[in-house]
């Protein structure tokens, strides 16, 4: 990321501050937003996010893309966003996947470009059109097709495709599943697993689960959500300007109705207590923090410290945060009872209520972590205050800059010192980061 | 070299034609087998019961390696047993359930049953053992497993102590036989005071498919040697070299690939005549050559130059190259006599004391196979039993000198191992020897492999000194 640096910059002692966010609204799949893919869902954030910041477009050095269902020919989004808004052609482009954590690996990516003094000014965030999830056709009808394609094919050929295309059932595209690729796994089970293992009650997640929309509904109707949100112009012309997601009328009561999802028997999980299949888009503005005062913004927040970890995905397959909050905690010489607020990703209630679990567990610290004592009990009151991913949505890519978004301005809002994020990922992943207020 | 009526176990339809005519053919059960390298989490998702003692040094550790094997601890007992449990279930989302015996949910099974028998220090208390057993042992498995642990007799001051204890041998042999018919194995672990925390590779290796051939055996475990540095449980052989011999056929191929996929630099050795073969052998396995016909006197300073030359000494030393020559004494010619000396043990411990004054490194392994037939005696056999009764005593002599350089020596006696060797034996002799056994059938040559392998890891450090029947719980000997 190549602008001219002052000589005598320190890279050491640089820091990437928040200076704005913005996300589109987030909505149920195959609904308001069918019609855009992630690229147009990318593009309508980072076009919000320049409007709301009104940073100059000749001062964006790069941009830092996360996301998971990557079109297969234009896979590096972040750059077809900025061709798409014509940004200056020198605003250079990559796109980054790691499961659900993609968009906290493209706002930590940015900024330790912008510790190295790699860049001054970065947009980073993430999208997801699971609407638009390309299907798949099977590899092997692919091949027998490929010497049509190139218009070299002979009689033989022809009589290979029809022969490759019986059995009819093989051949047909497939519905893409959320499963683990190593174990074929789907994740809802693997979480099923995760509440059994944990004693994980139906009771506590959906307890759990009301609470998450409850928080979100007053966080938009006191507005704090709805400032974070831009209106967007679907094609068809129609305006959306909030997220569709969100029950605040929904209660205990009514979540226990309904029925499980991925164990009919003797589940737990249902779909009011996951996080549903989304649409959405957010971005971050990050910037160094000597230009953001030259450019008269008042920080956010500082992206002080993050940690990634990877388990075992056929033992507890999200229990990925239990290891990574503990070690940027460690990183940043922290302990649990320092921080002011924390948010976790929602990928599951179920999955959330057993990482705390285990964050909580003198056992688990001295035999998993090296630790002598448990991390530590996270406070309710100081977790996920405006709701989480159960509620909002998760459209994979965008999680990351949305919760980095929402805690930055909190912090920004209240003086709050500092806040700690999870997310688990698909593959045995686990990500964290702390943002500090720029004043501590 | 098939085992017919194994086969026709797997039929269906024979299986239950056979059962509705009540016609008296034994149908063994086809044994569970392991086809993966060590894996982090050998009994992922077992049920396994377990029984004993709150009060007993040795839970904490069972409970433990129980956990973070994979397996849901279902125990029997007190709150106070139950809570033993609550730290590792927590830490590794495995909590423990309680059961009650009285009780049993319908249509209940355990992979496995184990019961903690080390504060039996009374022969009265022995019905403790039965107490947990007699309720649960219908719910056992096909291919279960039941573990007793306890203390070793004779190392008790307490004659009371040391007859409980050793009671809890003849026990654990009477319920081999009766679940072998489900091909469910038993065995018994002889846990030394102070060796709490060496049972646990032993735990695992008994509790899983590997273990599948061996039943009714009493395992010492021991604080003779110092602990290792490290005890991995995956690719635990990474960075070891291993000398085998015999490794063109039969026992000897099967335990080179096991050897090597868990790390292993396997040297594979055999007589120049089977150049063709060994050398397949190590190329598919990534190992190495070494061609010498061991009964030849030279061939031990041989053996020792290659391996210093080329891998700078050797870990792991597998005594596997046996022959027989079978005739009743009358009759033995005195070639036959030699030959199976000179091969069978002669070499073995000419081999081993060349390399235990060069060669074999600190923290080694060498493993003997000896044979039943050495410890029963055959007909015909009045030089092979010899040869592999020999190998257990100076294998029991071998064990102290040799445990201050950290290096442990075991014999291991197969029983009818499925092999060229036992191909070769007259019909009838050989279905007795499938027959008598208490899981009825013959063992692979992987299943010999797999006790070598598990007394090749730094893990098995607890064992030395030991003669380990892999049998199926053979009738012939004790």
């Amino acid at each position: 990321m190549a602008k001219q640096k002052k000589k005598n910059d320190k890279p050491s002692s640089r820091r990437a501050v928040v200076v704005a966010g913005t996300r589109t609204p987030f909505v149920r799949a195959f609904k308001e937003f069918l019609k855009m893919d992630t690229i147009a869902l990318g593009a309508a954030a980072v076009e919000g996010l320049l409007a709301k910041s009104e940073v100059s477009r000749d001062e964006l050095d790069a941009i830092v893309w996360g996301g998971v269902i990557l079109p297969g020919l234009a896979p590096n989004v972040g750059r077809e966003i900025a061709l798409d808004l014509k940004l200056p052609h020198s605003v250079e482009g990559m796109t980054v996947t790691r499961a659900c954590a993609s968009g906290l690996q493209a706002i930590t990516l940015a900024a330790a470009a912008i510790e190295r003094g790699d860049a001054d000014v970065v947009i980073a965030g993430g999208s997801d059109s699971t609407s638009n999830a390309e299907l798949k056709l099977p590899q092997k009808l692919v091949h027998a097709l490929a010497p049509m394609a190139f218009g070299k094919a002979t009689p033989a050929d022809m009589l290979g495709v029809v022969s490759q295309l019986m059995p009819i059932s093989e051949v047909l595209p497939r519905m893409p599943k959320i499963a683990e690729r190593t174990t074929g796994e789907v994740m809802g089970e693997a979480a099923e697993r995760m509440a059994l293992r944990n004693e994980i009650s139906r009771e506590a997640q959906d307890e759990f689960a009301a609470a998450s929309h409850h928080r979100a509904a007053a966080g938009i109707s006191s507005g704090v959500l709805r400032d974070e949100v831009t209106a967007v112009k679907t094609p068809a012309g129609k305006w959306v300007h909030s997220d569709t997601l969100v029950r605040a009328d929904t209660s205990v009561e009514k979540l226990s109705k309904l029925r499980p999802v991925f164990d009919k028997k003797r589940g737990t999980l249902t779909a009011g207590n996951s996080s549903a299949l989304t649409d959405g888009a957010s971005a971050v503005l990050l910037m160094s923090e000597e230009k953001a005062k030259a450019l008269g913004y008042t920080p956010l927040a500082v992206v002080s410290n993050w940690a990634y970890s990877g388990v075992d995905p056929a033992d507890q397959l999200l229990m990925g945060p239990a290891l990574a909050m503990p070690e940027v905690l460690r990183r940043s010489g922290y302990e649990l009872c320092d921080i002011d607020i924390v948010d976790m990703h929602e990928a599951f209630a179920a999955q959330v209520l057993a990482i705390l679990k285990m964050l909580g567990s003198d056992a688990f610290a001295k035999a998993r972590l090296g630790r002598d004592k448990a991390v530590g009990k996270v406070d309710p009151a100081k977790l996920n205050i405006y709701g989480g991913s159960v509620a909002l949505g998760h459209p994979f890519g965008a999680t990351g800059a949305r919760m980095v978004t929402t805690m930055a301005n909190e912090l920004h809002r209240t003086g709050k010192k500092t806040a700690l994020l999870g997310i688990c990922a698909a593959g045995g992943l686990g990500a964290a980061a702390i943002l500090e207020h720029p004043d501590s | 070299m098939s085992d017919f009526l194994l086969e026709l176990g797997q039929n269906p339809t024979a299986r239950k034609a056979i059962k509705q005519l009540g016609l008296p053919i034994p149908m063994p059960e086809k044994l569970k087998r392991c086809k993966t390298p060590w894996q982090e989490r050998p009994l992922q998702d077992y049920d396994i019961a377990l029984g004993g003692p709150a009060n007993s040094a040795v839970l904490p550790f069972l409970a433990k390696s129980i956990v973070v094997a994979g397996a849901n601890p279902m125990v029997v007992g007190d709150d106070k047993a139950l809570a033993v449990y609550a730290g590792p279930g927590e830490a590794y989302g495995r909590p423990a359930t309680k059961l009650d015996p009285e009780n049993l949910p319908e249509r209940f099974r355990t992979h496995a049953l184990v019961f903690d028998g080390t504060e039996i220090k009374d022969t009265s208390s022995l019905k403790e053992a039965y107490d947990f057993f007699h309720p649960l042992i219908r719910s056992l498995r096909k291919g279960g497993r039941g573990i007793v642990i306890g203390r070793p007799p004779l190392m008790q001051k307490n004659a009371e102590f040391a007859a409980a204890q050793s009671a809890l041998d003849g026990f654990v042999r009477s319920m081999a036989k009766e679940i072998g018919k489900k091909g469910a194995t038993a065995q018994l672990l002889y846990v030394e005071k102070g060796a709490e925390a060496r049972m646990e590779p032993a735990l695992r290796f008994t509790l899983s498919p590997r273990s599948a051939f061996m039943t009714g055996q009493p395992l010492q475990i021991r604080k003779t040697l110092k602990e290792p540095s490290s005890v991995p449980f995956v690719r635990p052989l990474a960075g070891k070299v291993a000398l085998l011999t015999g490794a063109a056929r039969g026992i000897g191929k099967a335990t080179v690939r096991l050897l090597a996929a868990e790390g292993a630099h396997v040297v594979c050795l055999d007589r120049p005549q089977d150049d063709q073969l060994v050398s397949q052998v190590a190329r598919d396995i990534g190992g190495s050559v070494l061609l010498a016909d061991i009964s030849d006197p030279d061939a031990a300073q041989k053996i020792v130059s290659e391996l210093k030359a080329r891998h700078g000494g050797v870990d792991i030393i597998v005594h596997n190259a046996g022959v027989t020559r079978d005739k009743t004494l009358a009759r033995m010619k005195p070639q036959y006599w030699e030959q199976t000396l000179d091969i069978n043990l002669v070499a073995v411990t000419r081999i081993t004391r060349a390399l235990l004054e060069d060669g074999l490194r600190d923290n080694g392994r060498i493993i003997c196979l000896s044979s039943v037939a050495g410890i029963a005696g055959n007909m015909g056999q009045t030089n092979y039993a010899a040869s592999k009764a020999g190998l257990i005593g100076y294998v029991k002599q071998m064990a102290e000198p040799l445990a201050k350089r950290g290096i442990t020596i075991n014999a291991i006696a197969p029983g009818f191992i499925e092999t060229r060797m036992t191909a070769a034996i007259p019909i009838a002799i050989r279905e007795g020897g499938r027959r008598l056994s208490a899981l009825g059938q013959g063992g692979a040559p992987q299943d010999i492999g797999e006790v070598i392998t598990f007394l090749s890891t730094p893990g098995a450090y607890g064992m030395t000194g030991n003669l380990i029947r892999v049998c199926g719980g053979a009738l012939i000997g004790a």
